[in-house]
């Protein structure tokens, strides 16, 4: 799942893939403004088929938040790594 | 659209694939936040040949922007200003207090609207001559009066129609301006899917991703009407599509299509064809068919809504549709990129996909038959901004001529489709699980059948077991899915020779030339038999001319032939067999197992 989530990221905000991480945010991604982070809330909800609360989408900040909302999601297998 | 994903949408507009494509200058006036539209828009102009470069103007601050300040991105060069002024935003009043408000509030704030339209509008023109697209204003999810609005002159409802009214007539006198019905989109996709409360409170985005794909899409619709990009000709497959089932095999009586349920539902659908032809719309008919087969619905069908007469080129034959494509443009004299080709198959679709993607596909999935009149009404490929009296006679004026023009049919374009099926052909001996579908194929084929003899499970049982004889069939899987067992072929040996009592293929395996496969397949096992002569034969019908000369056109020589029978012959030891090379995987497991002469 973090594979799938990592490339998202890359794709929304232009940034090379190899330069994010768990510990990336809006600090180190220069491109994750506000609009691009509805962006990438809106392409993770159509990748893995959620929906997220208002919020959940608030607190997805950084790719921490982001990871853990998603584990949050039971049954966790439902999201094929 | 197609269905990629929003994250990929902007990986498929590369730098490469744009930067030799003409510019596409786009503002949008907003008082919402509606960026994410952005991708969509880029892609839809894309798709018909442009680069879009996309601004959007200062949030809620329309009016500014179109007084052409310093700083607007209302400049000379723009093709089109997308202008969204959504009601709730310009005026809460009218939307959130609709009912305390008075009459004279009421018209007031009309008033105050019509003129904010007004200088808007002029401050546009004055900057620019670009084609503005005004997003009408949405109706109420649900009206302030709730049940008593629609019975009322002066209701809410009715206040918004009257502002899309007024807006309406502004733009018409504004020139080069129309009015994108916001309802239409709200309506298909349905409240709860078009508006999106969260990011309407987290960041004034009311619209939903699929709601702005389908706002994108309502767009384009003037867009390509504009630059003539809208299409001008549909070219429908019959079976499936016109109607249910296969004519070939069904027979007239036999395929779906009535008043009633389940015809009903063919009827509707080419009533919303017979409307495209009322505006000026072109219909042509490519079909892997016999003609009198398709035709003979045509006339003697009562159900039919569609005529012979409004038809305006057909390809009824068993070539590959490509080049039946470009028949019909030549024919009509119109481009291939005026062409809709509608289709119930895969492999046609993706066959036209890849050999002529100037041709939009519109693939109507099977089993929803129920759909295909909502995809067609409004995928918005033929509208067009004018209608005059000339548009209702088009069809008449285009009329298939008698001589055919020679076209290049590339085959090299074909062998590389073929091949990028992936096509996985087995043959094997029958089994107990093979022997129904096996009796079935026999009962039901009547196209690609070489003799139409018609076997029960006990006749194909009988045959499998006796000394004299073997049964086999041919599966067929590609990259699409595994359609199943697809070929028969009953062999019977007498002394020396292997005669094809029976040889078919379904409709569903044609055109792409399995059948040498299986026919090589069948001949090695002759000649494991010990057999040293094969014997074809052919029994014409009305329905398998095309096979007539299947077993000539492979090598075997003519030793019987009248009106009711042909048959031929052919040497084992001379077969030099000429499989195409596009297979991905051919099996017969006649090595694997022991295979003892067959008693003579």
């Amino acid at each position: 799942m973090k594979e799938r989530v990592f490339q998202i990221i890359s794709d929304i905000m232009n940034w090379p893939l190899e330069k994010i991480n768990n510990d990336s945010s809006p600090d180190d991604i220069e491109t994750w403004d506000s609009l691009n982070q509805m962006n990438l809330v809106l392409a993770l909800e159509e990748e893995f088929g959620l929906k997220f609360t208002d919020e959940q989408i608030v607190g997805m900040v950084n790719v921490r938040s982001i990871m853990e909302t998603l584990e949050s999601f039971s049954p966790v297998k439902d999201i094929e790594p | 659209m197609e269905n990629i994903p929003f994250s990929q949408l902007q990986k498929k507009l590369s730098s490469e694939s744009l930067s030799s494509l003409p510019f596409m200058n786009i503002a949008i006036l907003r008082n919402v936040t509606i960026e994410p539209i952005e991708v969509y828009l880029r892609y839809l102009a894309y798709q018909i040949g442009f680069n879009a470069r996309i601004s959007f103007g200062v949030y809620d601050n329309i009016f500014q922007e179109s007084a052409g300040k310093q700083g607007s991105i209302i400049t000379k060069g723009l093709d089109y200003v997308l202008v969204f002024a959504q009601l709730e935003t310009l005026s809460p009043n009218l939307i959130c207090d609709f009912a305390s408000l008075k009459k004279e509030d009421i018209e007031q704030e009309k008033l105050r609207i019509k003129n904010y339209i007004i200088s808007v509008l002029s401050g546009i023109r004055e900057q620019t001559n670009a084609v503005i697209l005004w997003h009408s204003f949405e109706l109420p999810c649900t009206p302030a009066l709730g049940i008593l609005d629609s019975q009322m002159a002066d209701g809410q409802s009715e206040m918004i129609m009257e502002l899309n009214r007024i807006t309406r007539n502004l733009l018409q006198e504004t020139g080069n301006a129309y009015l994108v019905d916001m309802n239409h989109p709200v309506k298909r996709l349905g409240i709860k899917e078009f508006y999106d409360k969260r990011f309407w409170h987290i960041a004034k985005s009311p619209y939903s991703l699929l709601a702005l794909a389908e706002i994108a899409e309502e767009d384009f619709k003037f867009i390509r009407a504009l630059k003539g990009k809208n299409k001008k000709c549909v070219v429908l497959d019959c079976d499936n599509v016109l109607w249910g089932k296969v004519i070939g095999e069904e027979g007239i009586s036999g395929i779906t299509l009535g008043k009633t349920y389940p015809g009903s539902i063919y009827r509707e659908f080419q009533k919303v064809i017979l409307n495209l032809h009322n505006k000026g719309i072109l219909i042509a008919l490519c079909s892997k068919n016999n003609q009198e087969d398709v035709w003979g619905v045509f006339e003697s069908h009562p159900d039919m809504i569609l005529k012979k007469e409004h038809i305006s080129a057909d390809q009824i034959n068993w070539e590959d549709k490509a080049t039946n494509l470009r028949r019909i443009a030549g024919h009509l004299n119109i481009g291939l990129d005026s062409l809709v080709f509608i289709d119930d198959s895969d492999f046609e679709i993706n066959l036209i996909r890849q050999i002529l993607p100037e041709v939009t596909v519109v693939h109507l999935p099977k089993d929803k038959a129920m759909d295909y009149k909502d995809i067609l009404a409004s995928c918005g490929l033929f509208d067009s901004l004018i209608f005059s009296a000339e548009d209702k006679k088009r069809g008449a004026m285009y009329k298939a001529d008698e001589q055919r023009k020679k076209l290049v049919c590339q085959t090299t374009d074909l062998k590389s489709y073929y091949k990028s099926l992936e096509m996985v052909v087995t043959t094997n001996l029958a089994d107990d699980f093979s022997k129904p579908r096996i009796a079935q194929l026999t009962q039901k084929t009547n196209q690609f059948n070489l003799t139409t003899k018609r076997y029960s499970e006990a006749d194909i049982q009988e045959f499998s077991k006796s000394r004299y004889s073997d049964v086999l069939y041919l599966k067929l899987k590609d990259k699409f899915g595994d359609m199943g067992i697809v070929g028969v072929c009953i062999v019977i040996y007498k002394e020396d020779t292997a005669v094809f009592d029976t040889f078919l293929l379904s409709c569903r395996a044609l055109g792409r030339k399995v059948e040498e496969v299986f026919l090589d397949n069948c001949l090695k096992l002759c000649r494991l038999r010990g057999a040293k002569l094969a014997i074809g034969e052919y029994f014409p019908t009305n329905k398998n001319i095309q096979v007539k000369d299947f077993f000539q056109e492979r090598g075997f020589k003519v030793v019987e032939k009248n009106g009711t029978k042909c048959i031929t012959s052919l040497e084992l030891n001379n077969h030099t067999p000429d499989i195409p090379d596009f297979f991905h995987e051919i099996i017969s497991d006649f090595n694997l197992i022991s295979i003892k002469e067959k008693h003579k």
